[in-house]
């Protein structure tokens, strides 16, 4: 198996919605476990709206964004490129205090958090003037029924 | 996203299904600070049916849970799907608002 499919972004508010309901059917289509579908979701989401949100200056024309995912046996992966402003998002969010009572909680911080949590690999590289996150999350084998 | 709400006495169940992410956080805010506002200090909110929740969503639990703790009372949460639950847990909502199994034993933490 090995599935490709690439969007292409606009700066509008509504696309990490559209964006994680299309990973939705891709995972439901292909089988995928309910807490990948889930987790790619979220990471998609957090991720783009940072990206749609912060990335470029409201005027941008030339705003470039677009989301690479894959699919083989044995992962699922996703590929977020955009041309907005450098931003590590693995090094340079800060890191929420998950401990804090209300009074004191903040949500900066708070969806790479989650994003760390339900993807097991991330990296990020600055190339050619873009910013690009690859996220990858290993499937298990089928049971074998031999 | 849909939020249906009841009220008896002071103790509001808001109903939410779908999703709630950053594109209706504020319609989800409006509608749960509607309640608050409207005297509700203990307020219940029914995940049963929510599909999803991003950090968007937690924000408007946040705000939820600061403004009922401010009028007495709290949020707490109830029939939460196990992938939000775990969004809770790792967000550290969990430790924020009380997870209840069913809508009464949530609505009767608030006495």
């Amino acid at each position: 198996m090995d599935v490709n499919l690439r969007f292409d972004l606009s700066l509008d508010s509504e696309e990490p919605r559209r964006i994680a309901e299309q990973f939705e059917r891709f995972g439901a289509e292909n089988g995928l476990p309910a807490r990948t579908i889930f987790g790619f979701q979220l990471a998609l989401d957090e991720i783009l709206t940072n990206v749609i949100s912060y990335g470029f200056t409201e005027d941008a024309q030339d705003a470039v964004i677009t989301v690479t995912l894959h699919l083989t046996d044995s992962e699922v992966g996703a590929v977020i490129v955009d041309n907005g402003k450098p931003f590590n998002p693995l090094e340079d969010a800060a890191e929420p205090d998950v401990a804090l009572p209300a009074s004191d909680r903040t949500i900066g911080g708070l969806g790479i958090h989650l994003t760390k949590a339900f993807v097991q690999k991330l990296t990020y590289e600055r190339v050619d003037g873009c910013n690009r996150l690859n996220l990858v999350q290993p499937l298990e084998a089928p049971e074998d029924d031999a | 996203m849909n939020v249906e709400t009841s009220q008896t006495g002071s103790t509001a169940v808001a109903a939410v299904s779908g999703r709630v992410d950053s594109a209706n956080a504020k319609e989800f805010e409006e509608e749960l600070s509607a309640i608050i506002d409207k005297g509700a200090t203990g307020l219940v909110v029914d995940c049963g049916e929510l599909n999803y929740i991003s950090s968007a969503g937690l924000r408007v639990f946040l705000i939820a849970i600061r403004k009922t703790s401010a009028a007495g009372g709290g949020l707490a949460l109830c029939r939460v799907p196990d992938h939000i639950n775990e969004v809770l847990e790792i967000s550290g909502f969990s430790r924020l608002a009380k997870v209840f199994e069913t809508v009464e034993e949530a609505r009767g933490s608030f006495g």
